[in-house]
């Protein structure tokens, strides 16, 4: 049986990195009695996939990843005992149970909501919004093996606004073909103020990350449908 | 509970790999510090994936934390990235788990792997805010305690320790802590302290004891300066080793470490006494733990680390009494749970090749011998019991059960080493080769055909060796016998299967300098890191240049400590140690090895090298 987990990533542990976060729940299941299932070989792993890997430095509400574990397993229990093993700064937050050929985490990934707060000194403003709002193109500079790409954020921006006066909310594309970056958000949004964002210093919180119903909405990507 | 960085966040994140010192790993001890009577710092002076991998330091961390008024942090290098950073914004340096100043300690331990870590002490305690001279510090800074394989000649590194000890960590710590405790009470001095210490079985405190010199150098005398230390410091021992410290929770790492595994100590010393390894000597005598013990122990360090992989442990796995049943366990209860098993220093043998082919990917392993010596005359000078015929015998059985990749370890540089027994390593490596394409005929090839890697490191001659009195090569020397040895190679018919690979000398030489060195050198190494040596161990930063500057203005001619020839009376600065095998012992076994005698194992026959003295393991059973 195949089911996805959301957990939240907090404190010092933002510094572990996907590869390491990875590896971290391997271990994790490894010291619960959870039964996972393993690929066949001379070396085994667990049959796991992550949604949207979460940058080096982020913390968030909202993660998620699919593993298989044995169909006589108690999801009822699964939570409390993952969240057992976890370190201070990983909480496990839900389990639900994936419909047969389900499309997996990381290739469901359509949005993610994010809070970027700049905590030395803001360069936001409702002027800042308006002027976003109004622009044709909102662009920074995407250098990629095919050589520099102008990159119009607006095509991958669903919602934003203020919260207050230091911290952005936003709501971008997260898919493999689209993914928005915090970061290059910032970048293209502060040049229409001629800020350097190497200024602003800021914190990126993910809310939560979704897919797209079959209805073509944005869910949480552990909001199932059931046949 | 806030957790707590020591770095502040632009720090963090402009580094490489800030997972190094954030701590708060799985199984990291924390205590409440108001409820502690001492804080212990355990240090390995070298970046953190390598010191996480030490076991040793794991069952230190282990043992200090069942200590109810102890706690325990764990300290590494600041890799040089960092390094920059804490000199420039003077951050401290910090521990893993509370990320307070190392100096808030009352215990600083570091443990000594290797020579090359030597500048490294140095830059731990000047990022600290340690002075870096044992005798320049105060009650404000911690108690510097050195241990591990090189305090068995700590005198290079003499001025920069207030204590060694000697021998293995898990039998005095509790005494020097409880002395340490009541010496603080009563409001004693350092030196009050220090005194006391001293009187420990295993402790050493350097500024107690004064080396007097003779006119061309050598040693005259090694004087303490009371009445009630020992002339002569006898090495700590564990007797009983199923009845000690063991960690069963260890600390798991979020970054991937050098041993991501569990790892399992199934015996220490060894029978051998091959005669340039020094782990051979002052590890003695050979003591296993049982079949019971280790078998509780995996399954446990298995579900509290969730490892995906178990190593067993030991200079010579093969030689253990109960292998098979311990190895046959293993692969039963590791194929459930899906985790690997590595099996290093295993002898091939029949045995080995079939569980091997259980626990391996046949076609992408690699087959490993250690013949140190190309030649079999060479091979009983350094009383290696391994003939060519076991080497191809066990290879043969290798390539029947499908592996095609060979490695063989080689020295260059052994004493009385004649240019045919380098040859011999081109031989031994050709003859394997032959022995490929006899046993296996040509359909049943794996991958064609095979591949064979002769690799060579330069013989350093270590103290408490039979060794300890050989003349070491000069880099000249060791350039000319990679050379030959390549040449060697392609002379052989089957040259286009073997590859040769060889280790730089330069490093070798500050290495075999460190290694037999006295008190003196403390000022050369004092003036190399000053110079900016740090991580001598890692090539890329190794500064020759630095280290032969520092040698010229210290007045210290490094060639003494290597290319003198040693009579056989001369008193040694680690004379003042007893690793309880007797220098009478080492000697004849250097006039042996001159002679290519062989000595037999400690299974086989006792050589009476000293050790049953410690009356356990292998001298009192087994044999």
């Amino acid at each position: 049986m195949k089911v996805r987990f959301k957990f939240s990533k907090h404190g010092v542990l933002k510094y572990i990195g996907h590869l390491d976060l990875m590896r971290y729940f391997q271990k994790a299941f490894r010291r619960t009695d959870i039964e996972v299932l393993y690929s066949k070989g001379f070396s085994p792993h667990m049959i796991m996939s992550f949604a949207q890997p979460l940058g080096v430095g982020v913390e968030s509400d909202g993660e998620y990843f699919d593993v298989e574990v044995d169909d006589a397993e108690d999801i009822s229990t699964m939570v409390s005992r993952l969240n057992e093993q976890m370190a201070e700064g990983i909480v496990i937050l839900d389990v639900v149970k994936l419909p047969e050929k389900f499309t997996n985490a990381m290739a469901s990934v359509a949005a993610a909501d994010y809070e970027l707060n700049f905590y030395k000194n803001s360069p936001l403003s409702e002027e800042l919004l308006k002027k976003y709002e109004s622009a044709d193109a909102v662009t920074f500079i995407k250098t990629t093996k095919t050589g520099e790409h102008i990159i119009n954020v607006k095509e991958f921006v669903f919602e934003i606004r203020l919260m207050d006066s230091a911290t952005l909310f936003v709501k971008v594309d997260a898919s493999s073909a689209g993914n928005l970056k915090p970061l290059n958000l910032v970048q293209a949004l502060l040049k229409l103020d001629d800020k350097n964002p190497e200024d602003y210093p800021f914190h990126i919180l993910r809310k939560d990350t979704y897919m797209r119903d079959n209805s073509g909405n944005l869910v949480p990507l552990n909001v199932i449908e059931h046949e | 509970m806030m957790q707590y960085t020591a770095l502040p966040e632009e720090v963090l994140m402009s580094i490489e790999k800030p997972e190094r010192y954030i701590g708060h790993e799985i199984n990291a001890v924390y205590k409440d510090k108001e409820k502690i009577a001492v804080r212990f710092g355990m240090c390995f002076p070298d970046v953190y994936e390598i010191g996480m991998s030490h076991l040793g330091i794991a069952i230190l961390y282990d043992m200090f934390n069942k200590f109810e008024d102890t706690w325990c942090e764990r300290i590494y290098s600041p890799w040089v990235d960092l390094d920059k950073v804490m000199r420039e914004r003077h951050i401290p340096l910090f521990t893993m788990e509370s990320q307070e100043p190392v100096k808030n300690l009352d215990f600083l331990g570091i443990t000594l792997q290797y020579e090359m870590c030597y500048t490294n002490i140095l830059q731990v305690l000047d990022l600290s805010g340690i002075p870096l001279i044992s005798t320049e510090r105060t009650w404000d800074d911690p108690i510097v305690i050195g241990g591990g394989p090189c305090s068995y000649n700590p005198e290079p590194i003499a001025d920069f320790f207030d204590l060694f000890y000697i021998g293995e960590g898990e039998t005095r710590y509790r005494e020097l802590l409880d002395v340490y405790k009541d010496s603080r009470a009563k409001g004693e001095s350092r030196d009050e302290f220090l005194h006391r210490a001293a009187k420990i079985p295993g402790m050493y405190v350097p500024r107690f004891y004064t080396p007097e010199y003779n006119d061309d150098w050598t040693l005259k005398a090694f004087v303490p300066a009371f009445d009630d230390i020992p002339t002569k410091i006898l090495k700590e021992l564990v007797t009983d080793l199923d009845d000690t410290y063991y960690p069963e929770k260890p600390v798991v790492p979020y970054m991937k470490v050098t041993q991501d595994r569990v790892v399992l100590e199934i015996m220490r010393g060894c029978i051998r006494g091959c005669r340039f390894c020094q782990a051979g000597q002052i590890y003695r005598p050979v003591r296993e733990r049982s079949v019971e013990f280790l078998k509780d122990k995996a399954e446990k360090l298995l579900k509290n680390t969730g490892h995906e992989e178990i190593s067993l442990s030991s200079l010579s796995s093969s030689d253990y009494t109960h292998i098979e049943e311990l190895v046959r366990f293993l692969i039963d209860d590791c194929t459930k749970k899906k985790v690997n098993i590595a099996l290093p220093s295993l002898r091939i043998d029949q045995f080995s090749v079939d569980v091997m082919e259980k626990v391996q990917d046949v076609k992408k392993s690699s087959l490993t011998f250690a013949p140190e010596a190309g030649s079999q005359r060479m091979r009983n000078i350094i009383n290696k019991g391994l003939t060519e015929e076991d080497i191809i015998n066990g290879a043969v059985l290798a390539f029947k059960g499908g592996w095609t990749k060979v490695k063989l370890y080689f020295m260059l540089g052994l004493p009385f080493e004649q240019d045919e027994d380098i040859e011999g390593i081109a031989k031994l490596c050709n003859s394997i080769a032959a022995a490929f394409y006899e046993a296996i005929p040509k359909e049943k090839r794996v991958n064609g055909r095979v591949n064979i890697t002769a690799s060579t490191s330069f013989f350093i001659p270590k103290p408490f060796t039979p060794f300890q009195w050989a003349v070491m090569d000069t880099p000249d020397d060791f350039i000319r016998k990679a050379g030959l040895t390549k040449h060697y190679i392609h002379e052989q018919l089957n040259q286009k299967v073997i590859r040769y690979i060889w280790h730089e000398a330069d490093v070798s030489m500050l290495e075999g300098v460190l290694a037999r060195g006295d008190r003196r050198l403390s000022k050369v190494i004092l003036s190399a890191y000053k110079k900016g040596c740090i991580y001598d161990a890692w090539s890329e930063f190794y500064k020759h240049e630095a280290w032969l500057e520092s040698f010229k203005e210290c007045g210290v001619d490094p060639d003494f400590y290597m290319y003198r020839r040693r009579k056989d009376d001369e008193l040694f600065p680690w004379d003042f140690i007893d690793c309880g095998v007797s220098k009478a012992h080492l000697l004849r076994e250097w006039k042996k090895a001159q002679q290519g005698i062989v000595t037999d194992n400690c299974r086989t026959r006792c050589s009476g090298c000293g050790s049953a003295r410690f009356d356990c393991g292998i001298c009192i059973n087994g044999r």
